[in-house]
């Protein structure tokens, strides 16, 4: 089995259609440090505000495109009310998987802006290194590790009355096939 | 210095009428984790593929029996051969990829190869091999027994033992009103797969995937997003979960069984003969009312030692060392239903398991937990005992308890030490 790792970027030139909103790289990458900030400091709800009502966070096992998805299985391919549950989970319940919470450090890197989709959605693409520790007491099994999580990323940000907003989130782990351990923070 | 017990591996469970006890070395002592692979896992009947996997003449999938790396080919007669994934030469790996297609594996150090029914089928310069070499004496050996059911594919490292017919029968009727949920009677087992490790001893995943007793409070969390989802307030998933019972059977199987029937308030299967006409229409044209009302019961069934029949998934569990797991969730469509059906179970699969679900996670906390505890050595037992006073045995042999008792965790332990005293 292949699982397809081409690179994705278009052909260099492709522009947004006249008319449609032009995002810098600079601006693009305001955005993308901005969402990195929410996560790392747990405002979550906040992050939430990022995405489009149609907006998707995803976290494929193989490359494809969106549209695929439904016919097989992914990490995570959470709409709008699946990426509530999870913040709500995470923070209003009593889980025991972020129990103690992930420390997160997001970097990011190789930012392009990457023309526009078929909807019109600016792509940007990076890619993002995630460095990750759950702390917890002398011997305790499954913390105390910080982990590395290399990904290589693509935002489709669309122009709305508020500003940029996020209608993809796709974030393709280095070792997305490969046996993952407890995965339960927001990448 | 305190003088250190030797306690033999029979002495490891404590099975009596009025208790059951499982010894702390059971999950961390090394010796008993070598033992366990030869005795159970180099033994039994282990599961290594769905035959979905491998459709086509000439697809492969590599897996591992015990710790042994092994190859499941699908030959050019239509036969699943399953092979271990050494050449005969010096050793090597003849194959390395996770799953692919070819009729012929090539061992990379020396050139030789085999084609996948492990036939050797020439070495690179052959001159230094006399003529009279007889290549069929040195094919990749094959595991000397494989046999499947209803596409579950098995193998077994030894050539002497009950037969899977045999192995499988107790639990039999359990395992077809599983496939039946398809109205083909078959599943199909899609492409990609969630896997997760864990630091800890493997049947802390397999006590727990008939364990009743523990969802109440290890997924308190995700009863709460079903409330908020306004799909179930949590006193009623609490209610439901009490019902239903748990079974055990001889050979080391068991099985947590949630109440069904037709009501599609009550059951998933009720639910989506309403929304799904031709699915009921399907169902009701291959099986008869009371059929289907089993069918509906849901049921996570272990096939011991190492696999799991899910909702949405087949669950293999490979033991690593004894304090390191890997667990792989094959999920499947039900063949012969809407495509619309299938993909609402992908969706409801990922919100519940794997890696970033909203519950298996939980779970592995809860294994690791176990393995750090079991660190204090000043207390030597684990107790199991829970529903031993009220459990019933049927005059086939299978025992029945409520769903929170531990009754199939007991026939597991029961097998476990048949196996590693023998």
């Amino acid at each position: 089995m292949t699982t397809g790792r081409t690179d994705q970027a278009p052909a260099p030139g492709v522009r947004a259609p006249a008319g449609a909103a032009a995002l810098s790289r600079p601006e693009a990458e305001g955005l993308l440090y901005r969402e990195c900030r929410l996560l790392d400091t747990l405002q979550l709800e906040q992050w939430l505000e990022l995405f489009t009502e149609d907006g998707i966070y995803w976290l494929p096992i193989v490359e494809g495109e969106p549209e695929e998805v439904a016919a097989g299985i992914s990490i995570v391919y959470d709409d709008a009310e699946r990426r509530g549950e999870r913040v709500f989970r995470t923070l209003h319940t009593p889980v025991l998987d972020q129990n103690p919470r992930s420390r997160t450090m997001h970097l990011v890197g190789n930012v392009e802006v990457a023309g526009v989709d078929a909807r019109g959605d600016t792509r940007v693409l990076c890619n993002q290194v995630i460095a990750e520790l759950r702390p917890g007491g002398p011997l305790q099994v499954g913390l105390n590790e910080t982990r590395l999580l290399a990904a290589r990323c693509e935002h489709r940000l669309r122009h709305t009355p508020e500003g940029w907003k996020i209608s993809l989130k796709k974030l393709l782990l280095l070792n997305s096939d490969q046996p993952l351990y407890n995965l339960t923070f927001v990448l | 210095m305190v003088a250190v017990p030797t306690l033999s591996y029979e002495d490891l469970v404590l099975d009596r009428s009025d208790t059951f006890q499982v010894h702390t070395d059971v999950y961390m002592d090394r010796e008993v984790f070598e033992t366990e692979i030869r005795n159970v896992f180099e033994r039994t009947w282990v599961y290594v593929a769905h035959e979905s996997e491998i459709p086509d003449v000439g697809d492969y999938k590599t897996s591992i029996i015990g710790r042994q790396p092994i190859i499941i080919t699908r030959h050019e007669d239509g036969e699943v051969y399953v092979l271990l994934n050494r050449c005969r030469h010096r050793g090597a790996v003849v194959c390395r990829e996770a799953l692919g297609h070819s009729n012929y594996f090539r061992c990379p150090y020396h050139n030789w190869a085999y084609a996948n029914d492990g036939s050797l089928v020439g070495m690179a310069q052959s001159h230094g091999y006399p003529d009279d070499f007889d290549k069929r004496g040195w094919g990749l050996a094959r595991a000397p027994r494989v046999a499947s059911y209803r596409g579950l594919v098995f193998a077994s490292l030894s050539a002497s033992g009950p037969s899977l017919d045999e192995h499988l029968a107790p639990v039999r009727p359990y395992v077809d009103c599983w496939f039946n949920r398809s109205p083909a009677g078959t599943v199909t087992v899609l492409p990609t797969a969630h896997k997760y490790p864990y630091p800890g001893n493997w049947k802390w995943q397999a006590e727990n995937g008939h364990d009743g007793y523990h969802g109440n409070y290890v997924h308190e969390s995700w009863q709460r997003v079903l409330d908020r989802a306004g799909e179930a307030p949590v006193r009623d998933i609490r209610r439901y979960r009490a019902g239903g019972c748990t079974r055990g059977f001889r050979f080391g199987h068991g099985l947590l069984e949630r109440p069904g029937g037709l009501n599609p308030a009550a059951s998933w299967t009720g639910r989506m003969m309403v929304k799904y006409p031709e699915y009921e229409r399907a169902l009701r044209a291959a099986y008869s009312e009371r059929e289907i009302e089993e069918i509906s019961k849901r049921r996570n069934i272990l096939l011991f030692p190492n696999v799991y029949l899910f909702d949405t998934q087949i669950r293999v569990i490979s033991p690593l060392a004894v304090d390191r797991t890997e667990v792989s969730l094959y999920v499947y469509a039900l063949d012969g239903v809407p495509d619309s059906l299938n993909q609402g179970r992908y969706r409801a699969h990922e919100r519940f398991y794997g890696p970033s679900g909203f519950g298996s996670p939980d779970d592995v906390e809860i294994f690791t937990a176990n393995q750090t505890g079991l660190q204090a050595r000043g207390v030597d037992w684990l107790l199991l005992s829970r529903g031993q006073h009220r459990e019933r045995r049927l005059d086939n042999g299978e025992v029945v308890g409520h769903s929170t008792d531990e009754v199939p965790v007991r026939a597991m332990y029961r097998e476990w030490k048949r196996l590693m005293s023998a």
